[in-house]
């Protein structure tokens, strides 16, 4: 008998690297043995516009492959707050963009908001912030191993960009290394 | 690719390794939305393996492309979305007509017209089956998985090539577009499925010929056979005819040639159907959502089942018939205002109730909405 599947989605405005994201994650999850099923919507324009993307983790293959009920959630705009509204568990983990989403999302779970975007304009590029919140994400869901985002980056990563995606990860660990000392 | 080990892959990844893996030695296509990434992995590995990918100025020569590469001798496809499905429909039918082996994918988006390109539908249900004029043979197989995807576009290319005929491979936006952790493996000499070439005699060769199987031998281009191949209706000799005996025979073979194999043809798949008096007939997504909602109401103690046609067209309907034996509503799933439903009440309507549950909202069903249409006809 399979555990219950892990439902994570990683939504924003497009070009924000939502779907790119997804895949670094369905790929770490591969590497754990795990069963992907990852899916995306997005607007037919290549910046802008509602883009989420979604990991559905199982140990077999799901009958249903898409998110019905989240357990994860993170949101880089507040363009993609009210397409998850009516799909997020009581225990889930939610975390929002202090800059860019404006009003985060109430209920039962918990939401968290944190720098995510701000964090990436100090590195140097506003575009590595899903890179930033995909570890912050990792580190407080406790979802996988320690070291396996970072390894399947540096796979993945084109080299002129590694520095950069790995300095991402870095500000993403510690930011959820703060709110974690901050919650206690 | 051949590999034991599991990787994550995109629906029209897989369909593009499949084409390769099949033998696919000749793409043409012109990229549309949701389709692209067939066109742009065909762009890529097609050269690698000694086979030839041709950006086309539009669907229609894409498609004319593809049916005289196949008449050329190559294992050949395409892949389009609604829009370029329309559009690639006069040569379809020319290709049904001159009987050119091909494989055309059509990942479905929101239509009608450019509609919604990013957006999955299963809209194309009907275009697939009557989408070109006059009477023709169809076959058209929908998959409802990566791993699916692989395996049936493997199967497309074999039924193509045995079968002399245009197979459509009909996949949901969502499909073409989900990445699913899959095993892939090689398929050998006898999956992939061999054309019937002509042999012997050059003497008195007839390039539409009645055959016992239904399936005249093709002559290879260079072989020295006297061929002609024409959308006008022909003769055994393949030149045009309106002799009403002939036209009548010629056809006959023409439109038999798929019942005749209709054992190689059908494939379907029914899930917990023996004793279930609720029955859900879907394809692709939908039926993804439908074996949830299927589970969901056997847990509750409610005789649901599960009825997939892997191949849509011609319609299992022996199979239908026989999953439907205790069924007393049937239910059908769809991102359509309804077509596949018209399938559905022709074969399984008498005595039964059939119900659609229909989303054109760019959305898919969701298993709760099939669940709950389950729930009301117990009830």
């Amino acid at each position: 008998m399979s555990t219950r599947q892990t439902e994570i989605r990683l939504s924003g405005s497009g070009g924000q690297g939502l779907i790119l994201s997804a895949r670094i994650l369905a790929e770490c999850f591969l590497r754990q043995g795990r069963k992907v099923a990852q899916s995306q919507s997005y607007e037919p324009t290549s910046r802008g516009g509602l883009s989420r993307a979604d990991v559905v983790v199982s140990d077999d293959i799901p009958d249903y492959p898409l998110a019905t009920a989240l357990d994860y959630l993170v949101v880089l705009d507040q363009c993609a707050v009210e397409a998850s509204r009516d799909m997020i568990r009581d225990d889930a983990l939610v975390l929002v963009d202090a800059e860019r989403v404006t009003e985060p999302l109430k209920g039962r779970f918990r939401t968290v908001s944190l720098p995510f975007i701000a964090r990436a304009r100090a590195l140097g590029n506003e575009r590595v912030a899903n890179i930033v919140a995909l570890a912050t994400l990792i580190e407080l869901g406790d979802l996988l191993p320690e070291g396996l985002l970072e390894e399947v980056v540096r796979a993945r990563a084109p080299r002129r960009y590694l520095e950069l995606n790995l300095d991402a990860l870095a500000a993403g660990r510690e930011l959820a290394r703060r709110e974690r000392a901050d919650a206690q | 690719m051949n590999t034991q080990t599991p990787v994550n892959l995109q629906g029209n990844h897989a369909c593009a390794l499949g084409a390769i893996a099949a033998g696919c030695t000749f793409y043409a296509g012109y990229p549309i939305t949701p389709s692209s990434e067939i066109a742009e992995h065909m762009a890529r590995e097609l050269p690698k393996v000694g086979g030839v990918f041709i950006q086309m100025e539009d669907e229609i020569a894409s498609m004319a492309a593809v049916t005289g590469a196949s008449m050329g001798g190559a294992r050949a496809m395409t892949a389009t979305s609604g829009p370029g499905f329309s559009l690639k429909q006069e040569n379809l039918g020319l290709a049904a007509m001159m009987e050119a082996p091909c494989v055309v994918v059509d990942v479905m988006r929101g239509g009608p017209s450019t509609g919604m390109p990013t957006r999955p539908s299963q809209s194309d249900v009907m275009q697939a089956r009557w989408g070109s004029h006059g009477d023709r043979p169809v076959i058209a197989i929908a998959p409802a998985s990566v791993p699916e995807v692989y395996a049936e576009t493997i199967r497309a290319f074999s039924l193509a090539e045995r079968l002399r005929t245009p197979v459509i491979l009909l996949v949901d936006e969502v499909i073409g577009h989900l990445v699913e952790t899959v095993t892939l493996h090689e398929p050998d000499e006898a999956e992939k499925g061999a054309r019937k070439w002509a042999e012997g005699s050059r003497e008195g060769f007839l390039p539409y010929a009645i055959t016992e199987d239904g399936i005249p031998p093709m002559p290879r281009p260079g072989d020295g056979y006297r061929a002609h191949a024409t959308g006008l209706t022909h003769g055994e000799n393949g030149f045009p005819t309106q002799k009403p005996e002939e036209v009548a025979r010629v056809m006959n073979r023409l439109l038999g040639k798929i019942e005749k194999h209709r054992d190689i043809i059908d494939k379907w798949e029914c899930v917990d159907c023996e004793d279930a008096e609720i029955l859900v007939v879907a394809i692709g997504i939908s039926a993804r959502a439908a074996r949830a909602a299927v589970r969901e109401a056997r847990s509750r103690g409610i005789p649901a089942g599960l009825f997939r046609p892997i191949t849509l067209w011609p319609f299992p309907e022996e199979a239908a018939k026989r999953a439907a034996a205790n069924a007393r509503t049937v239910i059908v799933p769809e991102m359509n205002a309804g077509q596949l439903v018209l399938e559905v009440e022709r074969v399984l309507g008498c005595g039964r109730n059939v119900r659609p549950v229909n989303r054109i909202d760019g959305e898919p069903v969701a298993p709760a909405e099939i669940l709950q249409a389950i729930e009301e006809a117990k009830a």
